[in-house]
């Protein structure tokens, strides 16, 4: 195994490994455009030059191998009168239109240019003007060219990843510039990555364009609700500043890496769910269709459940928490002695890199903690003699009303589910909550709050100890971590974990610990 | 720049008569191009020698060309589109019977090339890009031509010129049919 020498540290790393990664493993950040961990090496934007002991020439980075001995300086005098240079020729044709482009604050090209940039261009020739400023190239992309540094990370990502080959650069020199296929349009279903890795603002995303600029936005990792791989992501939320974009809370989703999980992408589908968030929400309880208070609405459903005594039943849809799920079975089948299951899943299109036919994000969890999972819910509560239901969630409930005497909803939008209920009480969505979703693999993954919940609304487990309590069979969970720890004590496959060990990439059931978190 | 397919420049009638249309693998390159794909490991390797076969046979690869070449070799028609737009060596369009490529590169913009240029185009009386009216001449600005002792330089179809003034370049351009 190679050992080498980077800015005075020793590091020994696998044969094969660039220096880029070798320095990576020692925390130091080589400054590069082209380069990125998911797509192969180009090695043409020159931004990662490094001065290597005893080769005459600087090397980059990104593609020189580490070898056993070798003594590499990534920051001294050399390294930085190289970078200043190399960020002189990326400018050279550059038109330096920050105060109007979108990825102001964001961009590599600021960034770098504030840290190792020089003052001034010695260049002072015409730029050379490219085809077109901000051209649309896809149902939600825009291209500025003038913008582009070339680095080809998008026609790597279109021909690596998607395999679908809209995009390339056509011309030479400084005439060179991305271009669409003949007749293509950047429409693939992961084509929102590309935003994510151009390094500046040559690709914008057409739907986050000038809504917000990114200093206001707060990033918070959660996961994707869109299907059962659970995409790691964050959510860029606009807090505090309610005035903007009518009042629109959460701004955008941007994939958060796990090597595990999702590696750098998301689908479209996954990336502009996000509006759902905001959009139309069950904002007020409901009894028999006219608003009530919560605490009103809470009692009505208890009262109603009591009548019913043992033949109650929750039934879940698989968009709840582990914590929600853990909360109804615990109420439901332990303490009153009645009945919980899931509600089968909503199936959509599924393909070969990321999306999955199942559009739940937590059906894994459901199958772990509630076992039980139903199709026709008719059907269901009719065999088990259910007088009383809680459904948590959106699902398709039709007939059901009419086959007990009474049906509670927590719901966050209006919908199937919603518009049956006796009760209707205003439920949380991912994106509200700290805690666990388990995805297709097992892999338990955490859910931070991003937002509170909507005005009106309550936390989804919230709302399941209130009605706990009025039972008669309160639980002693002060937040959503103690509901967590209940449920790790008394299900086999999550024993060990916890919202804490859990980390940022999450754990698989049945590892009893996490596994160890790679250096980011 | 070479011929730029974008310019919006009408092609004279002289020109127009030489574009073709092209639909499908042409069966008189099928031998050839076969040959071709045979002598490398993969099919993209194969693109720039099946191109050059293209235009010996007809002049230029039009965009249709490109298409039915990918097609042929299963590959993405971008990466086709991407070397015919990186080499002035491929015509986009049809040109005229003597095609005046200038480098506008380094040793040869040392040298002047940019005044060359527009000596020649002054002298052939028309733009980069352009054809004359008869059909004889096609203006276009190449890179390094790998003769810049030379400079500045010009090629004309396949013969290289240096040292460029305008006695010598109408000297030339006289001599040609
Ligand atoms: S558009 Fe962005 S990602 Fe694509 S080559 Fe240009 S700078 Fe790189
Ligand atoms: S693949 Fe699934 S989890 Fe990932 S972004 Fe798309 S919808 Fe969301
Ligand atoms: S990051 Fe190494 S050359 Fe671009
Ligand atoms: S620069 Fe003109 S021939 Fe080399």
């Amino acid at each position: 195994m190679p050992k080498l020498t980077i800015d005075g540290r020793e590091v020994e790393v696998a044969p094969g490994t660039t220096l880029i990664e070798a320095a990576r493993r020692l925390a130091i950040h080589i400054p590069h455009y082209c380069y990125h961990r998911g797509l192969s090496i180009a090695g043409n934007c020159r931004m990662c030059l490094v001065e290597v002991e005893g080769v005459p020439k600087m090397m980059i980075a990104c593609h020189t191998q580490a070898a056993d001995g070798m003594v590499v300086h990534t920051d001294n005098d050399k390294c930085r009168e190289y970078r200043a240079a190399i960020l002189e020729f990326i400018l050279v044709n550059h038109p330096l239109d920050c105060p109007v482009c979108d990825q102001a604050g964001e961009c590599k090209l600021q960034n770098y240019y504030m840290e190792h940039g020089t003052a001034g261009s010695r260049v002072d020739e015409d730029k050379v003007k490219k085809r077109a400023k901000a051209k649309q190239i896809g149902p939600n992309i825009m291209l500025d060219s003038e913008r582009c540094i070339l680095c080809s990370r998008c026609v790597r990502f279109t021909d690596e990843i998607t395999h679908t080959h809209e995009l390339g650069i056509t011309e030479r020199a400084d005439h060179s510039e991305i271009t669409l296929a003949p007749g293509a349009w950047l429409d693939n279903r992961y084509a929102g990555c590309v935003v994510d890795l151009c390094p500046v603002g040559a690709l914008t995303d057409r739907d986050f364009r000038f809504k917000c600029r990114v200093w206001y936005l707060t990033a918070v990792d959660s996961i994707c609700t869109g299907c059962a791989r659970g995409c790691n992501i964050t959510i860029h939320v606009n807090r505090d500043r309610p005035h903007k974009a009518g009042g629109t809370r959460v701004m955008r989703y941007k994939p958060r890496e796990n090597p595990a999980v999702n590696q750098w992408w998301m689908c479209d589908a996954g990336r502009y769910s996000y509006k759902q968030i905001d959009h139309e929400r069950v904002d007020s309880a409901a009894v028999d269709g006219r608003p009530v208070a919560v605490e009103q609405a809470l009692d009505a459903s208890a009262a109603a459940l009591k009548r019913a005594a043992a033949a109650v039943a929750v039934l879940c849809a698989t968009t709840a928490t582990n914590e929600e799920l853990f909360l109804a079975r615990a109420l439901f089948a332990g303490a009153l002695g009645g009945h919980a299951a899931y509600l089968a899943p909503p199936q959509g299109e599924q393909d070969d890199l990321l999306l999955l036919a199942d559009q739940s994000p937590n059906t894994r969890g459901a199958q772990e903690i509630l076992g039980t999972e139903v199709r026709d819910p008719v059907g269901w509560v009719k065999a088990h003699g259910v007088k009383a239901v809680v459904v948590v969630g959106e699902a398709d409930l039709t007939g059901l009303k009419a086959e007990v005497d009474h049906l509670t909803v927590i719901a966050t939008h209006p919908g199937k589910a919603a518009a049956q209920a006796h009760v209707l009480l205003p439920g949380s969505v991912h994106a509200e909550v700290e805690g666990t979703f388990t995805n297709h693999a097992g892999r338990v993954q955490r859910l931070r709050v991003a937002v509170p919940p909507i005005r009106g609304a309550v936390e989804t487990w919230r709302l399941l100890l209130e009605l706990a309590g009025r039972l008669g069979h309160p639980f002693d969970f002060a937040f959503e971590d103690d509901i967590f720890a209940a449920l790790a004590s008394q299900l086999a496959p999550f024993a060990g974990l916890s919202h804490d060990n859990l980390g940022r990439r999450g754990a698989l059931l049945g590892s009893g610990a996490p596994q160890p978190t790679e250096v980011v | 720049m070479s011929v730029d397919p974008h310019a919006n420049v009408e092609l004279p009638a002289a020109l127009a008569a030489k574009e073709v249309e092209i639909t499908t693998f042409p069966e008189e390159l099928k031998a050839e191009c076969d040959a071709i794909r045979g002598r490398y490991e993969t099919p993209r390797a194969a693109l720039m020698p099946i191109l050059w076969a293209f235009q010996r046979r007809f002049g230029y690869v039009s965009q249709e060309m490109e298409r039915v070449i990918a097609a042929e070799l299963e590959i993405p028609v971008i990466w086709v589109r991407e070397t015919v737009t990186f080499y002035t060596m491929y015509n986009q369009r049809p040109v005229g019977s003597h095609h005046v490529q200038v480098c506008g590169n380094l040793s040869c913009s040392l040298c002047g090339a940019k005044e060359t240029l527009a000596m020649i185009s002054e002298e052939l009386g028309i733009g980069v890009g352009e054809t004359t009216a008869d059909g004889r001449f096609t203006l276009s600005v190449v890179q390094c031509l790998a003769a810049c002792e030379e400079a500045p330089v010009m090629q004309v179809n396949d013969r290289y010129y240096g040292r460029l003034d305008r006695a010598r370049v109408r000297e030339i351009f006289g001599g040609m049919g």
